[in-house]
C-alpha cells in the first residue's frame, strides 16, 4: 500500500466524525468573544486604545498562540481516541510496519491542525473587522499582515497538533493525553523560563506571537525570535513529542 | 445474508483460481506480561482448507496468541508465520489476512460505511466492494447509521465485513459469534465453511462450544497459555456407551474391575474403553438387567471440560 492511501485513510478518519465541527464551534465562539471585546471592551481609562493602531489590532487578531493550544488538544484527542476506541487495530493490520501508519496519522493531524489554525485566525480577523465599525477606529491591518497572521496560525496549529498527537500516542488515553498537551504547551513553558531565563523567547507562546508578526512592544516582551527562527524552533517543539510517540508505538504492543 | 453468500461464492468461482495456501504456523510461542506468562511454548498449525477452532477458557491465551500472529503484540520466545512469513513481512497483509479481534473497535460517531471506507482507502479497495460486504453481512440498510446506535450483533457483523473486505485467503476471528442471533450464527457458519471449502485458512476462537462443534474441522485447545490438545475434531471424539440398568452402582464396579472407564451420571453410566457387546455380556453375567445400551459420543463441551480439568491437574502437580 502507498503512503498516499494511508494519508487519505487518516484524513477520512478525521472528517467522518463530529470532532472537527466541535473545534470549529469553539473557533466561532472565540471569534465572537473577540468581536464582543472590540464592541464593548475598554482599557482601564475607559478608552479603546487597545485597538487604536495597526500593531494593537494585529496583536488582537494574532491567533497563532491559541492555534497552538487548540491544535494540541485536537491532536491529543484525535490520536488517543484511536487507541481508546481500538480503531488503531485495523490500521496496524493494514500497515504492520507501524511507523508508516503513524507518520501518515501525524501528517493528517498536522493538516487538520493547520486548517483549524487558519480558520480560527480568519474568523477572528473577520469578526474584528466586522466589529470595528461600531467604534471610532477602522481596520488598520494590511492584507500582507492578515496573510501573515493566518499563515502563522496555520503553522502553529499544525505544530501544536503534532505535539498533541505525539503525546496522545504515548499516553493512549483521551483524558491523559489532553492533560499532557496542556502541560506541554501551557504549564511547562513558564516553568522552563523560570529555570532558564534566556529561554523566554523560545517557548511556544512567544514563538507563535513572533510568527504572527506581533511586535515585541505590542507583545510586551523584551526580545523576540525572528520569524525564520520561530518556524524552526516550533518545528523542534513538535518534533520531540512526535519522535517519542513514534518510538512508543513501534515498541509497545497494541492492547 | 445467505443469498448474498451464495452470490459471492459463485462470483469467486468465476474470477479466482484456487487460493494459494497460507497455513498459520505458531512455533514455541511464549508471551509474558510482566511476570505473568500469558502463553507458554505454544505450537500448532491451522491448515488451509480447514476451519480450525481455537478453544480455551477465559484468560487461556487465545487472544494474545492471535495478536502475536498478527504482529500486534511481540513474542518473548518463538513466533508465528502465515504462509511462511511473519505477518509484517507479507507483501499485502490485509489482502492476505482478514481479522476480527474486538467486537467494539469502532468509533461510535462514525457510520459503518465510513468505517469500511477508511479500511478500503488504505488497501486501495473500491467503493463497490464496501457496498458488497455490507450487503454480505446484512448491513446494507444500516451502513449509513452511526455505529454507536448498532446492537452488539450489528457491530460484530461490521467487524466481520471489515475482515472480509480484502477477500483474504486467511481469516482470523476472535469470538465472531458473540452477540449474533441464531440466524446470524448460521449464516456466518455457512460463510466460513464456504471459504474453507475454497481452500482458505480459517482460525476461529470461540467459547460457544456447540457452535465450534458444528463449524470446525480441527480444534486446538489451550489452557493457562499451554496447548492441551489439538487435532481433527473427529479424531478427538471418544466413542462411549450409555447404559441404564437395574443396579448402576454394581455394574459400575463390575465394568471398572474389567478395565473400563465408567462415568456415573445418576442412573446412567457412560462407559469408555469397552465394546458395547462386552458391556452387555458382563451385565448379563452379573445378573443385572439392562434397560438401555446405546452408543454415545461425548459433546465437545464435555470433552473440553475434561481436557481443561486434566490440564489444570497437571499444572497443579
Amino acid at each position: 500500500m502507498t503512503w498516499t492511501r494511508l494519508l487519505r485513510s487518516e484524513l477520512r478518519k478525521l472528517t467522518t466524525t463530529k470532532m472537527p465541527w466541535a473545534f470549529f464551534a469553539v473557533l466561532a465562539t472565540m471569534a465572537a468573544i473577540n468581536a464582543s471585546a472590540v464592541i464593548w471592551g475598554t482599557d482601564f481609562d475607559g478608552s479603546k486604545t487597545f485597538i487604536s493602531t495597526a500593531a494593537d489590532q494585529r496583536s488582537l487578531v494574532a491567533f497563532a498562540a491559541n492555534a497552538l493550544m487548540i491544535g494540541g488538544l485536537f491532536g491529543a484527542i484525535a490520536v488517543a481516541r484511536e487507541y481508546s476506541h481500538g480503531t488503531v487495530i485495523p490500521t496496524f493490520l493494514s500497515s504492520p510496519r507501524r511507523h508508516r501508519a503513524v507518520l501518515a496519522q501525524f501528517a493528517a493531524i498536522a493538516i487538520g491542525g493547520a486548517i483549524i489554525g487558519f480558520v480560527g485566525a480568519a474568523l477572528t480577523v473577520l469578526a474584528i473587522a466586522a466589529a470595528l465599525p461600531t467604534t471610532e477606529f477602522s481596520f488598520l491591518i494590511s492584507i500582507a499582515g492578515v496573510a501573515q497572521v493566518c499563515s502563522a496560525a496555520a503553522y502553529a496549529g499544525a505544530a501544536g497538533s503534532v505535539v498533541g498527537a505525539g503525546i496522545g500516542a504515548v499516553v493512549r488515553n483521551t483524558g491523559g493525553a489532553v492533560t499532557g498537551a496542556v502541560l506541554a504547551l501551557v504549564v511547562a513553558p513558564p516553568m522552563i523560563v523560570q529555570l532558564v531565563k534566556d529561554a523566554s523567547s523560545w517557548v511556544p507562546g512567544p514563538l507563535a506571537t513572533a510568527l504572527s508578526g506581533v511586535s515585541a512592544e505590542a507583545a510586551e516582551v523584551e526580545s523576540q525570535a525572528s520569524v525564520v527562527a520561530a518556524i524552526v524552533a516550533l518545528a523542534l517543539w513538535a518534533l520531540v513529542p512526535a519522535l517519542v510517540g513514534l518510538l512508543s508505538v513501534e515498541r509497545r504492543d497494541v492492547a | 445474508m445467505t443469498a448474498a453468500v451464495t452470490t459471492i461464492r459463485r462470483a469467486d468461482q468465476h474470477r479466482t483460481p484456487p487460493a494459494p495456501a497460507f497455513p498459520i504456523e505458531v512455533e514455541h510461542l511464549t508471551k509474558r506480561y510482566g511476570r505473568r506468562e500469558a502463553v507458554r511454548d505454544l505450537s500448532f498449525t491451522a491448515r488451509p482448507g480447514r476451519v480450525t477452532g481455537f478453544l480455551g477458557p477465559n484468560g487461556a491465551g487465545k487472544s494474545t496468541t492471535m495478536k502475536v500472529v498478527l504482529d500486534l503484540a511481540s513474542a518473548d520466545e518463538g513466533g508465528a508465520k502465515i504462509g511462511g512469513c511473519r505477518y509484517r513481512d507479507l507483501p499485502d497483509p490485509s489482502a492476505t489476512v482478514g481479522a476480527l479481534l474486538e467486537s467494539n473497535a469502532f468509533h461510535p460517531g462514525r457510520s459503518g460505511r465510513h468505517h469500511l471506507q477508511i479500511l478500503a482507502d488504505v488497501d486501495g479497495i473500491d467503493r463497490q466492494r464496501v457496498d458488497d460486504v455490507l450487503a454480505l453481512v446484512g448491513l446494507d440498510d444500516a451502513g449509513d447509521r452511526r455505529v454507536g446506535g448498532y446492537s452488539l450483533g450489528m457491530r460484530q457483523r461490521l467487524g466481520f465485513a471489515g475482515a472480509l473486505l480484502g477477500d483474504p485467503p486467511v481469516l482470523i476471528l476472535d469470538e465472531p459469534a458473540n452477540g449474533l442471533d441464531p440466524k446470524g450464527i448460521h449464516e456466518m457458519r455457512d460463510l466460513l465453511r464456504a471459504r474453507a471449502a475454497a481452500g482458505h485458512t480459517v482460525l476461529v476462537s470461540s467459547h460457544l462450544l456447540g457452535e465450534v462443534e458444528l463449524l470446525a474441522d480441527d480444534v486446538i485447545v489451550v489452557n493457562r497459555g499451554r496447548l492441551v490438545t489439538s487435532g481433527r475434531l473427529v479424531d478427538l471424539q471418544e466413542a462411549a456407551t450409555r447404559v441404564r440398568c437395574s443396579d448402576p452402582a454394581r455394574l459400575s464396579q463390575v465394568l471398572t474391575d474389567w478395565g473400563a472407564g465408567v462415568d456415573s451420571q445418576g442412573a446412567v453410566l457412560i462407559v469408555r474403553g469397552m465394546a458395547i457387546d462386552e458391556i452387555g455380556e458382563r451385565a448379563f453375567g452379573s445378573g443385572i438387567v439392562i434397560r438401555e445400551l446405546s452408543s454415545h459420543t461425548s459433546s465437545l463441551e464435555e470433552r473440553f471440560l475434561r481436557w481443561t480439568n486434566i490440564a489444570e491437574e497437571v499444572s497443579a502437580s
